[in-house]
């Protein structure tokens, strides 16, 4: 299999404490409205306390990107040596059919620049020999990137509950899903 | 994620009226017997409506002095395929209304019919993308084809020779009568399908401007139609009416599958 | 600015030819170099602008906020402007990453909210703000100062609010500045966390937690009252590691925390009974002969006498009742927690902030001892530690003028911070006052009563209680100064607002209660209008005073904030960090040299050199000598109301950000479903909190997170928003504080509050 690089999402060691969220936008500054990195409380009817479990969500670099595939100004384009898929903001007209496609909600609109944008993956910080800004910052290593050709963790998820199943898209992601503590509850109440 | 989208309303709706027209216009001509009518006018106004539409499309781009360029992806955008399409029926509608004397050319008034179908047909692959569970199948196709169907009949109706006319009421209705079927069955089905469909059934049905529609846009015309047994003079304006407000649905009620993001699926 | 490691960006590209020289290669070439514009927002892109090619000054700068982290900050600034910062990769604590609020940083600055230029309110609350310049300002209040001199004869009338907002250390210049001018009124004490200090004082002889870093050799950890998932995320990494390699984490709180729902066992105690808990450990350990009887013997004092108390007043039974967990639990965790090597508690800051606080901590404090965990690495009663905070104070040692009076004869200023002492005799003295009761004592204060507030760090009518007593208090005062960033509820109250500087644009240094790590914060940009930092502040208002009155204040009036933080720097920091000097700094974040474990020689500093489970200094200072049972507050409306931190927030910072707006935009009251059906509230719906002392309407969110029994809110300022849980808090002391900083504490989780949908 070709080089593809993916997020890993361990939402075991994941606290949800938006620290990759901020941190890209430390990087890019975008303006209001327009996020890269979102943090998606798991609802109760998964996980069974509110706001206690997490995805960290941005760009899965899909093996077979809706956004490349549906953009009309061939904007989008995947990398041949680690299939990161990046927009070029030059060509883009801000049409907005890849925001309306993407079945994860990944581009946005960023009205200033009329512009459609979405994670990079931090290329430029990748082709430096860093690692991208959200998976440096996150202060429990909860979130890390993996090379799907060579990544062989047994226990780890393309699509846990929570995440919409896309085949044919198939989204370079991966995730742990998290687990609950025993309780021990009042027994006064 | 799911916006009014205004410009796309008004685009898809105007153009597919244009294409509707053409469409009915060359039927009208070849499959049934009797004068052509004022086909000028028909073809005027399918020229206009589709400029007319193209305009509004430009208002969704953030950058429309470079809209030209969204033909560059033909071979896999089918968002690039509808924009040839739209260029291609509008050369060739613009063509036909120069060239139009009592009728049209054959060639030009078909080869417009085509492309403008086949437009549709693009129009319906772009608007049905994975991310909007409830449309990710032929039914915008099928939203499209009858917009172009109930449009083109009833502007058609201002254009055709009295000859023609029953025809074309027969056409109308047989277009209103489908779609108040589709629009009433399609929410509920939806309702029995995944977690986003299924929401995008309940919003809907709980939706003001689609009981509207269905009353304004479907059955009052089909109770006119019935009535009058012909298409009155002022039903396309409500016909028209009724399919903005059934594309104003279709954009903003139609939910996308990042909304549940988090929740079960 | 400093000619700083400039090479540090071409050692970034790592490939021997360069990737300016690389890509315009691929560019004569023919290939399309691709690049999304977002990385050069606002400007325009270039196709050929790599963004890490260099270009870029590198700054070393620390959190100054009141956080346990304290990270360290590498700060990259192009064209003097910040253009994005990460963690500094040196410390091993930060390690590369900051947080949801330290990545705000980056916008902080440059915020379209921040105060630009000193302003002039006509009519508090009213905004109608006015700007003016800082010759004007300085000489308004100057003026008033001079006023109260000579109305009163002292400067009593002036009195300063100020606490944690910015730890570096040269912001103690602000109380430099009030001793320059004269005795003035200090609010003294600390609402943070005094009670759990006198505690581990009269235990141990002072606060002093193990380095964070070596919980990965803990075999046992409970966070008690403590929830470092979201108030330490950096701490959460040793927690894991000791978890990898076979530790048990248990979190003992009244809700379900993030950090609970990570640990192994989660216990929703109830809450202020944590000490009845702990008790009831201690009694079943000590029936099973599980503690450590040569450490006890060996290192302490008064155990027998506690083992008594145990046996005459504590039943695991008992524990079981009074903090709702199964008797099996307790009997199961305390077996398991005994006998770990080691194990360690981490006792956290609103676990204390109770009525009862202080003896729930030495209880606690007493289960670690016990058990022979206190000296260990990977043990201890960890709560904080201020071993690392000796500095010379240059900023904070002013004189008073000549002459000036104050209160007759010597007043000792405590406070958790207060690293000096003046042993010369005085004949006169600053009026000490009790921070946690701001809004009392500046109702009750005569003779002279306090006429101008100055705050600066501090936040009185988000953070001091009961907001509408504070209301009521500032309509005593005369003049109200605040020095700060951003129009808060305070601001608003004001009649001067003074701008003051973020960490970027100043040089001070910074040291962490919690790790053991040390960071240099140097001056990134120039500062953003007319911003000055604090010392730059006092500088500016001493010259003025000079002005009109030669004399009146004694703070130099030319300062530079660069050489303010050198003076900071003795011998004593040199040797404990290993450096040469300060500027060794520069090259990142440097560790203390301690051994991890505190204690570790075992010389307490208790008057007996021990731990005393039995401290005849407790008693002196009015408590048990015992750690005790302390029976918790009476309530005093229907439900108890907790209002912990934010994830988001440090207090009132941050969270009005509009990046912070984006993943935060409104505070919720979160209810358990039980609670909310039996009031009729639905998801979503609009409610009223409200008590004796008043109300807040918010939305409500329900979620089993919570107790049945509790209303749970968290306290922070939303731009624009008057949502403030102050409303609903009163300034109830904790049991302890006043021994070792000055004032009791406050309970600020000892509240009720009734909820109703509006």
């Amino acid at each position: 299999m070709k080089k593809q690089y993916a997020f890993y999402i361990d939402a075991e060691r994941c606290i949800g404490c938006f620290t990759c969220a901020m941190a890209c936008k430390n990087q890019y500054h975008q303006p209001e409205t327009v996020i890269w990195r979102q943090v998606y409380p798991i609802k109760a009817e998964i996980y069974p306390h509110r706001e206690r479990a997490f995805y960290s969500l941005a760009c899965n670099h899909c093996e077979n990107p809706t956004c490349l595939n549906v953009c009309p100004v061939v904007a989008y384009s995947k990398r041949e040596a680690d299939g990161i898929v990046i927009h070029d903001q030059e060509k883009c007209i801000g049409c907005g059919n890849c925001i309306r496609s993407c079945p994860y909600g990944v581009p946005r609109y960023n009205p200033v620049l009329k512009k459609a944008e979405k994670c990079s993956f931090c290329w430029q910080r990748i082709d430096a020999g860093l690692k991208p800004q959200c998976v440096q910052s996150c202060p429990v290593e909860a979130l890390q990137i993996v090379d799907l050709a060579t990544f062989d963790k047994p226990d780890a998820v393309q699509y846990p509950p929570g995440f919409p199943k896309y085949p044919k898209l198939n989204p370079s992601v991966r995730f742990l899903v998290p687990r609950l503590p025993k309780i021990i509850g009042r027994e006064d109440i | 994620m799911s916006n009014l989208e205004l410009p796309l309303v008004f685009f898809t709706v105007l153009s597919q009226t244009a294409i509707g027209l053409v469409i009915i216009s060359t039927l009208r001509q070849w499959a049934v017997d009797g004068p052509t009518g004022n086909i000028r006018g028909e073809w005027v106004t399918a020229s206009g409506l589709i400029i007319a539409g193209m305009v509004a499309s430009f208002f969704h781009l953030g950058h429309p002095l470079e809209g030209y360029t969204a033909l560059k992806h033909l071979d896999k955008a089918w968002l690039s395929r509808e924009v040839l399409g739209v260029s291609i029926f509008l050369g060739l509608t613009v063509l036909g209304m120069f060239m139009a004397r009592d009728k049209i050319s054959g060639p030009v008034a078909f080869g417009a019919a085509i492309v403008g179908l086949a437009t549709i047909l693009f129009m319906g692959m772009t608007y049905s993308p994975p991310s909007y569970p409830a449309i990710n199948n032929v039914l915008p196709l099928v939203f499209f084809l009858m917009t172009a169907l109930l449009l083109g009949t009833s502007f058609g109706s201002w254009f055709a020779s009295p000859e023609k006319r029953i025809w074309l009421t027969r056409v109308l209705a047989v277009t209103l009568i489908v779609g108040l079927v589709v629009y009433l069955i399609v929410p509920c089905v939806w309702l029995s399908g995944g977690t986003v469909m299924a929401q995008t059934g309940w919003a809907w049905i709980g939706s003001p401007l689609y009981w509207a529609r269905i009353i304004i846009g479907l059955v009052l015309p089909l109770a006119a139609v019935w009535m009058t047994r012909d298409v009155p003079a002022w039903l396309p304006a409500i016909i028209l009416i009724g399919e903005i407000m059934g594309r104003m649905v279709f954009f903003k009620d139609t939910l996308h599958a990042a909304g549940n993001l988090g929740g079960l699926y | 600015m400093t000619e700083s490691n400039n090479t540090l960006g071409t050692q970034v590209g790592k490939c021997p030819l360069s990737r300016r020289k690389f890509l315009k290669c691929l560019l004569a070439a023919g290939a399309v170099a691709t690049m999304p514009c977002g990385l050069l927002r606002p400007m325009s892109s270039r196709a050929e602008e790599i963004v890490y090619e260099g270009g870029y000054e590198f700054f070393r700068n620390a959190c100054p906020r009141n956080c346990y982290d304290t990270c360290s900050i590498k700060t990259s600034v192009k064209d003097g402007v910040i253009q994005f910062i990460e963690g500094a990769t040196e410390s091993t604590f930060t390690r590369g990453g900051l947080c949801v609020k330290g990545y705000g940083y980056t916008r902080r600055p440059y915020s379209p909210d921040r105060i630009k230029y000193p302003m002039v309110q006509e009519g508090r609350g009213t905004g109608n703000w006015k700007r003016v310049s800082w010759d004007e300002a300085m000489e308004r209040i100057s003026k008033k100062l001079l006023e109260i001199h000579d109305k009163d004869g002292t400067l009593l009338g002036l009195a300063l609010s100020k606490y944690s907002g910015n730890f570096g250390i040269t912001n103690y210049g602000v109380e430099g500045m009030m001793t320059s001018l004269g005795y003035t009124t200090r609010l003294t004490g600390t609402p943070c966390w005094p009670a759990g200090i006198d505690a581990q004082n009269f235990d141990m002889g002072d606060m002093w937690c193990n380095d964070p870093e070596d919980m990965v050799d803990a075999r046992y950890i409970i966070a008690w009252g403590a929830n470092p998932a979201w108030n330490s995320v950096h701490s959460v990494k040793y927690l894991y590691a000791a978890r990898d390699r076979g530790a048990k984490i248990v979190v003992i709180d009244p809700i379900l925390t993030q950090m609970a729902a990570k640990a192994d066992e989660y216990w929703q105690v109830k809450t202020s009974a944590d000490g009845a808990l702990a008790l009831g450990m201690a009694r079943y350990i000590l029936d099973n002969d599980l503690y450590d009887k040569d450490w006890v013997a060996a290192n302490s004092i008064g155990f027998n006498a506690f083992a008594e108390y145990l046996k005459n007043n504590v039943t695991v039974a008992w524990a079981a009742k009074e903090s709702g967990i199964p008797a099996e639990s307790i009997v199961k965790v305390a077996q398991e927690f005994a006998t770990a090597k080691p194990a360690t508690i981490w006792i956290g800051y609103g676990l204390q902030r109770h009525v009862n606080g202080g003896a729930t901590v030495r209880a606690i404090d007493a289960l670690v001892a016990m058990t022979g965990n206190v000296g260990k690495t990977g043990g201890g009663a960890r709560y904080g530690h201020l071993q690392t905070w000796g500095f010379n104070y240059h900023a904070l040692l002013q004189k008073q003028p000549e002459g000036a009076k104050g209160v007759p004869g010597k007043a000792e200023v405590k406070g958790d911070f207060t690293f000096t002492s003046d042993d010369a005799a005085v004949d006169y003295s600053d009026r000490i006052l009790n921070i946690n009761k701001t809004a009392q004592v500046i109702l009750d204060a005569d003779d002279p009563p306090i006429r101008l507030l100055w705050v600066s760090c501090k936040n009185p009518f988000s953070q001091d209680f009961d907001r509408n007593k504070m209301l009521k208090a500032f309509e005593k005062l005369e003049m109200v100064v605040t020095v700060d960033q951003f129009f808060n509820q305070t601001v608003e109250m004001s009649d001067i607002v003074l701008p003051v500087t973020t960490l970027f644009e100043e040089w001070t240094i910074n040291a962490s209660y919690w790790h053991y790590w040390l960071s240099l914060n140097e001056q990134a940009i120039e500062p953003m209008y007319e911003a000055k930092s604090n010392i730059e502040i006092a500088a500016a208002l001493s010259k003025k005073m000079n002005e009109l009155r030669p004399g009146s204040c004694t703070f130099p009036t030319e300062i530079d904030t660069k050489e303010w933080m050198i003076k900071e720097f003795n011998q004593g920091v040199y040797d404990l960090f290993g450096i040469k000097s300060w500027e060794d700094l520069r090259n990142g974040p440097v560790k203390a040299k301690m051994h991890p474990a505190s204690w570790v020689d075992l010389k307490f500093k208790t008057p007996s050199g021990k731990y005393e489970f039995k401290s005849e200094l407790a008693e002196k200072w009015g408590h048990k000598a015992l750690p005790e049972f302390k029976a918790p507050r009476e309530k005093y409306d229907k439900y108890r109301l907790l209002t912990p931190h934010s994830k988001f927030g440090i207090h009132s910072q941050f969270i009005n950000l509009d990046w912070s707006e984006e993943f935060n935009p409104k505070p919720f009251v979160y209810l358990h479903p039980k609670l909310a059906a039996e009031k009729s509230i639905d998801d979503g719906d609009t409610v009223r909190v409200s008590n004796t002392y008043g109300e807040v309407i918010i939305t409500a969110k329900l979620s089993t997170v919570v107790p049945p029994d509790a209303i749970v809110m968290y306290e922070a300022w939303f731009k624009n928003n008057p949502y403030n849980v102050q409303n609903v808090v009163d300034d109830t002391s904790s049991d302890m504080g006043a021994f070792k900083t000055g004032q009791p504490g406050v309970a600020i989780h000892d509240q009720f509050a009734d909820v109703a949908k509006v």
